[in-house]
């Protein structure tokens, strides 16, 4: 998966993609590389994700035509290497290039190691799920190690069944339409069978094999995502080479759609059934910086520091994204007579002249919620000179924000009130100071405001979904406020990690215990109410029972009860400890 | 079973407490026309034994022949169907449910039950045995206006084929409407000195020796709850016995908890020490128990540690965030903020009087 | 079944004036209204006035003399439910009753009965507006052939453009002596033994309200059978008790917190509502003498307050302890804030 250049694909595949794969071509990552790679089917065209393909086509395509009306000329003239993405050239060989965290190389590299020694005779699972949102070198990773290893690296891959194929499936041209999720199926089960043994690679059996699964199949329906969970379990059951798996966190915490969420229950399914998770974080900004200012050198553009730091801030971890950025600001940076970089150096604050296209100005939940609690305010306050400051009470005043005004950094983050309320909630205690417990007072009157508001439409059940969102977002930004203006005296900075909020565990359990309590009832006191049983029958009940009187064991108890079927409550401390210490203080 | 069960009066006329009012019921039952009923009062008063009481003289023993059935109802609401299930605890005669369980639906349950049950009703055989049925309904005030109103509506339409009665901790939350249809029966708690009656009864059926006074301090715990006497006492043997003058009466064990949360929120007054009493809460509301009796029992035992002059405005804050709860959806955020004020409160009136 | 159903009609339905001119103590709405009921030619009518003083009793008397009992089912709509009433109510409903043409007016029986409908809508003020809205156009499309009764507690929760379409009549609140007559005549009817002081009683919880008067009334027959106490009445009756509000004023004077909570407490041991209580509170310090206005202004923003809280659902032990500790402060000259800053 190196050298083959991504336009090539192009040639190969069908014309009626050819503006599409050009714009593939321009952002995607990696592709391909000739003599290692024995595809497993018919020739393909990329992977990436057919839902994200449609979206981010979409607005790739503006930020490409804009870019490019400019630089049309520079194009076409371009020197040979222009045609090569960076993104691709500079794609990292050793252990050095690569920016992700050594730590996680370290684990990844641990996992690979072990399992190859004892790849024979070993009844742990073969299959390492590496999780981590996009472009943040979970591919790379794998690959710089197994190349270090000396290993061959398979990569599972399929043609991409266009929606133009489909279609003409479907209007009879007599071409076989086969889902992926069908080559799926038909690979897990060759690799069950005859394992990774391949004609091609016949010749060379000493060296350890690696799959890697880069590309699982989309699933829109249930029956379709059963198909894939059992395949995948079968793989999880069977592999016995190592065999890693690599699935894209998506930002949108909202998960409304389905296929997020099926990833979401597919990850906590793989753990479940053994397979090892590895979870990446977006890559530091400096970390980020480092890898740009070393493609710089070598390509021997000028970009100041300054610019360098715009960029990686911009990628928000996405390292791929950097470096696409990064070339596309030296192209147009050769091509425009005026350099942008006075320009963006002039503005600071604002937007830096739509050169730097940043993830389509995302931020992760995680992220927002950084800021929010970290609550970053100048020292001291600009407008003081300001005539037409309204006055405020020395109490009230509050040194201006270090960052964006709050509502356009939720926007970005696409928080939805209620869940940004909880987050806000579960974890705004650890950043006020110790002493400041009127602040704490302060803010958990403002949370307790937001879901007075959020509660009024829940109960109104009204159809009117313009009060609705107006009362949501009226709520997000009292939460996201509250928390600002309430928080004087934030916490010494420090590291603190980012907890899902413990109620929503709290509630399942509650919930869970409030079936049993009913059943309880039906059974022994005929119609009590319900909060009599849980006030007195249940406590007697314990106490007579146990004669030890100690809610804790019960509830520690039914705790465990409640958390074992629910699903992904380990999840979640996975998911809290994905975002420790200078990640959240970093950005 | 427990002792609360086990010593429950049967019929009217082995009430141990409430013999007014059971005196009262029976004439009406034999007056051959019986009103819809809404009895009400603190929980622990007595009101379920009486309506089971009455039900039993209404129709003899074959009132105690219940069958659970958990009963899927589908009900047809305009564009859409609904379907919600209910347990239902029931006799030949009547039906005894907790509409309230239906959550936002209940009002549909209302409506759907009575219907039903008026389209089936028995008819008056030869020995002149009633020919109606009655529906008992637990804690009418849980159920939503929408609700009471398709109440009040459906008593009229069929007031002729069954008759309700209605129970409830708190008459001010039932419609003047539906409290107008009914005869109001108002169940007090029991006085102390009756609760100690009822426990000595119970003490001397069990043959147990009761030391003297012990009966009543049992009764001065229950906050006059005689279900929470009985219960307390029947605790008290089980760890106990013989029991002692002095002998220890144990509070249930989440009020201990509760007092656990407040002498540690009097101890020191921080965010850390708010997130762990934080942790606390969530067992509590892990385990059902209900917030607002979270926030009750807390103010109750702040009450008992302050000063006067911070009492007024704990149970300000208090009765504030309670209705704040009630108006929200998680009661987490209520008590939470609760306990800051109070820390935020208390800490000022240290720093004040102690510089 | 029958004497299920005979003997189980509410006294307030038993008892109803059957006549305009049996109505008690409204002589002036009674005086217009025997001219319509002569010429059989009425106008759509508002009544309005507090609860139980004769409104609906009226607007179905009107209806009854003027059809006698035979047309009454068909020229009559009676609607009193008010959530049953949306603007889709309005729509359909009213309107398939009100566009079915009547027989020209004919004297059947010695009843007038007029070429018209009739349609009462009781508890019109918890109508929506779209809905009063909706009615004003049925009402203009069938003019000629309906006539509405409004009836409602207060005038000002009618649209204009509704009232201004009907002639109004104000219903007074009955006085002492008219409640204790009419109270007293059923008693004899059903034979009950009432000595004056039950009837000033009965009279003065029920507040002038004459249908709840005699609820309470069969209420407590039922109860107690046919000798009736005081203390009868008011337990049937949800008011509470003189001597317990009374021990909870006291406690409110004393400026002793614990007290007032044992005193609260105990209300709500005994299961007396509370917004009864915060009802008869606000009676006695609106009444009192020795409180300062400016007292009494404090007390009763919070009364308000603790009733709003209660009709969302809240619990009423606290409301209650919070309604007691704002008046102890109040009547003691607490401060008003809270503060302790030294």
């Amino acid at each position: 998966m190196t050298k083959r250049n991504a336009f090539m694909v192009l040639s190969s595949d069908d014309e009626d993609e050819k503006s599409s794969s050009k714009l593939k071509s321009f952002f995607c990552h990696s592709d391909s590389k000739g003599q290692k790679q024995p595809c497993f089917s018919v020739p393909r065209s990329r992977s990436c994700k057919q839902s994200r393909i449609a979206d981010e086509f979409e607005l790739f395509g503006e930020d490409f035509k804009e870019v490019f009306t400019g630089v049309k000329v520079s194009n076409g003239s371009g020197t040979g290497t222009r045609k090569e993405l960076w993104a691709d050239r500079y794609k990292p060989c050793t252990f050095e290039d690569l920016a992700v965290h050594k730590k996680k190389v370290d684990e990844v590299k641990a996992w690979f190691e072990q399992k190859i020694q004892v790849s024979k005779g070993n009844h742990d699972s073969n299959v390492l799920l590496i999780t981590g949102p996009a472009g943040v070198g979970k591919s790379a990773t794998v690959k710089v190690i197994a190349s270090h290893l000396g290993a061959m690296l398979f990569e599972w891959s399929v043609p991409t069944p266009t929606i133009w194929q489909e279609h003409m499936y479907s209007s009879n041209t007599g071409m076989q339409y086969i889902s992926k999720l069908d080559e799926f199926e038909i690979f897990v089960e060759r690799i069950r069978n005859y394992g990774l043994v391949s004609p091609s690679i016949t010749g060379r059996p000493l060296s350890p094999v690696i799959l890697l699964i880069d590309d699982l199949p989309l699933t829109f329906s249930r029956i379709a995502y059963t198909r894939l969970k059992n395949s995948l379990h079968l793989l999880v059951r069977s592999a016995c080479s190592p065999t890693v798996i690599l699935i894209t966190d998506t930002d949108h915490s909202d998960s409304a759609n389905d296929t997020t969420r099926n990833f979401e229950e597919l990850k906590s399914f793989l753990e479940e059934v053994g397979a090892r998770k590895i979870s990446f974080n977006p890559i530091t900004s400096s970390s980020i910086k480092r890898t740009l200012s070393k493609v710089c050198k070598q390509e021997r553009c000028h970009v100041t520091a300054e610019q360098l730091d715009l960029i990686a801030k911009a990628s928000g971890g996405d390292i791929r994204q950097a470096i696409a950025s990064l070339q596309l600001f030296s192209i147009n940076k050769n091509v425009s007579t005026n350099p942008t970089l006075s320009d963006s150096a002039e503005r600071k604050d604002g937007n830096p002249s739509g050169i730097l296209f940043g993830r389509d100005e995302t931020l992760s939940l995680f992220h927002a919620l950084g800021k929010f609690l970290h609550n970053k305010r100048e020292r001291e306050s600009t407008d003081l000179l300001d005539e037409d400051t309204f006055p405020i009470r020395d109490k009230f005043s509050r040194l201006p924000l270090k960052m964006d005004s709050p509502e356009k950094v939720l926007c970005q983050a696409h928080g939805q009130a209620r869940p940004i309320t909880d987050f806000l909630h579960e974890n705004v205690l650890d950043f006020i100071d110790g002493d400041a417990v009127d602040d704490a007072c302060v803010v958990l009157s403002y949370l307790c405001d937001v879901d007075v508001l959020l509660a009024i439409h829940q109960k109104n059940f009204s159809k009117d979904s313009d009060t609705e969102k107006v009362l949501q977002s009226c709520a997000a930004s009292i939460a996201v406020r509250g928390i600002l203006f309430g928080n004087d005296h934030p916490a010494p900075p420090r590291w603190h990690s980012i907890r899902k909020p413990k109620l929503w565990q709290v509630e399942k359990a509650a919930l869970h215990n409030k079936d049993k309590l009913l059943w309880q009832r039906d059974k022994f006191h005929h119609s009590s109410d319900l909060s009599v049983i849980a006030t007195e029958y249940t406590p007697v009940h314990r106490q007579i029972q146990h004669k030890q009187p100690d809610i804790r064991s019960a509830t520690s108890m039914e705790n465990s009860g409640a958390a074992g079927d629910g699903d992904g409550d380990d999840d979640t401390s996975m998911e809290t400890d994905a975002f420790d210490d200078d990640e959240i203080e970093d950005w | 079973m427990l002792w609360v069960d086990k010593y429950r009066p049967k019929s009217l006329d082995k009430m141990n407490v409430h013999e007014d009012i059971a005196e009262n019921l029976k004439k009406l039952v034999s007056e051959q026309d019986c009103p819809h009923l809404l009895f009400y009062g603190p929980s622990g008063s007595g009101k379920k034994t009486l309506i089971m009481a009455l039900l039993r003289q209404m129709f003899g023993s074959s009132s105690e022949k219940v069958k659970v059935e958990n009963k899927a109802w589908k009900i047809d609401a305009g564009s859409r169907t609904i379907e919600i299930e209910l347990t239902t605890l029931s006799s030949t005669n009547h039906v005894e449910m907790n509409p309230s369980d239906a959550g936002f639906q209940d009002r549909y349950i209302v409506q759907e039950i009575i219907k039903e049950m008026a389209k089936n009703r028995p008819l008056v055989d030869a020995k002149g045995k009633r020919g109606f049925k009655v529906l008992v309904l637990n804690e009418v005030d849980k159920l939503s206006r929408e609700a009471q109103h398709s109440l009040r509506r459906t008593m009229e339409k069929y007031s002729s084929s069954c008759r309700l009665i209605l129970c409830c901790n708190s008459s001010s939350k039932v419609t003047e409407a539906i409290r107008s249809r009914c005869l109001n029966v108002r169940v007090n708690a029991p006085k102390e000195d009756q609760i100690v009656n009822v426990l000595e009864f119970i003490g001397k059926k069990e043959g147990l020796q009761l030391p003297v006074g012990f009966a009543a301090r049992i009764a001065e715990k229950s906050n006059r709850s005689l279900r929470r006497a009985i219960l307390s006492f029947e605790t008290c043997c089980v760890q106990q016995y013989p029991f002692t003058s002095n002998q220890a009466i144990p509070p249930m064990d989440w009020e201990e908890y509760v007092s656990e949360i407040v002498s540690d929120i009097m101890k020191e007054q921080s965010p850390k020490r708010l997130f762990q009493v934080r942790g606390k809460i969530y067992e509590l509301l892990t385990n059902c128990i209900p917030p607002e009796i979270v926030l009750k029992r807390l103010l109750y035992e702040l009450l008992r540690k302050l000063d006067d002059e911070l009492k007024h405005e704990v149970c300000h804050w208090a009765a504030y965030y309670e209705h704040r709860m009630h108006l929200g959806q998680k009661a987490i955020f209520h008590l939470e903020a609760f306990i800051a004020k109070f820390m935020s409160i208390y800490k000022s009136f240290l720093i004040a009087t102690f510089g | 079944m029958a004497p299920v159903l005979q003997s189980s009609q509410p006294w307030v339905e038993k008892y109803r004036p059957k006549q305009v001119k049996d109505v008690a103590h409204q002589d002036e709405v009674i005086r217009v209204l025997n001219n319509t009921l002569e010429t059989a030619d009425c106008p759509h009518m508002l009544f309005y006035g507090p609860p139980g003083t004769g409104k609906t009793t009226t607007a179905l008397a009107i209806a009854h003399q003027l059809y006698g009992p035979e047309l009454y089912k068909s020229r009559v709509l009676e609607l009193n439910a008010s959530d049953d009433r949306g603007i889709n109510v309005v729509r359909t409903k009213i309107k398939d009753f009100a566009s079915v043409a009547v027989a020209s007016g004919q004297r059947q029986g010695g009843y007038p009965c007029p070429p018209y409908k009739i349609i009462v809508l009781d508890e019109a003020d918890s109508m929506t507006e779209d809905a009063q809205n909706a009615l004003r156009r049925t009402m203009e499309t069938y003019s000629k052939i309906t006539r509405f009764f409004f009836i409602c507690n207060y005038i000002s929760r009618i649209i204009e453009p509704l009232a201004s379409r009907c002639a109004k009549f104000r219903f007074k609140p009955l006085p002492q002596e008219v409640m204790g007559s009419r109270i007293s005549y059923i008693c004899k009817e059903e034979g009950l033994n009432l000595d004056d002081e039950v009837l000033s009683t009965l009279s003065v919880i029920s507040q002038g309200d004459l249908r709840r008067a005699i609820t309470y009334l069969q209420g407590a027959a039922r109860l107690y059978g046919s000798s009736i106490s005081c203390k009868d009445l008011i337990n049937v009756s949800g008011v509470i008790p003189p001597e317990a509000s009374e021990a909870l004023f006291f406690a409110c004077k004393s400026g002793n917190f614990d007290l007032a909570n044992k005193e609260v407490s105990n209300i709500i041991a005994e299961g007396y509502p509370v917004s009864q209580m915060l009802n008869q509170l606000l009676d006695m310090v609106v009444e009192a003498d020795d409180i300062s206005d400016e007292q009494k202004a404090r007390i009763c923003q919070k009364l308000a307050e603790a009733d709003k809280c209660l009709i969302d659902g809240a619990d009423e032990y606290l409301q209650l302890l919070d309604v007691t500790s704002n008046t102890m402060r109040a009547l003691c000259n607490m401060p008003e804030d809270f503060t302790y800053e030294a």
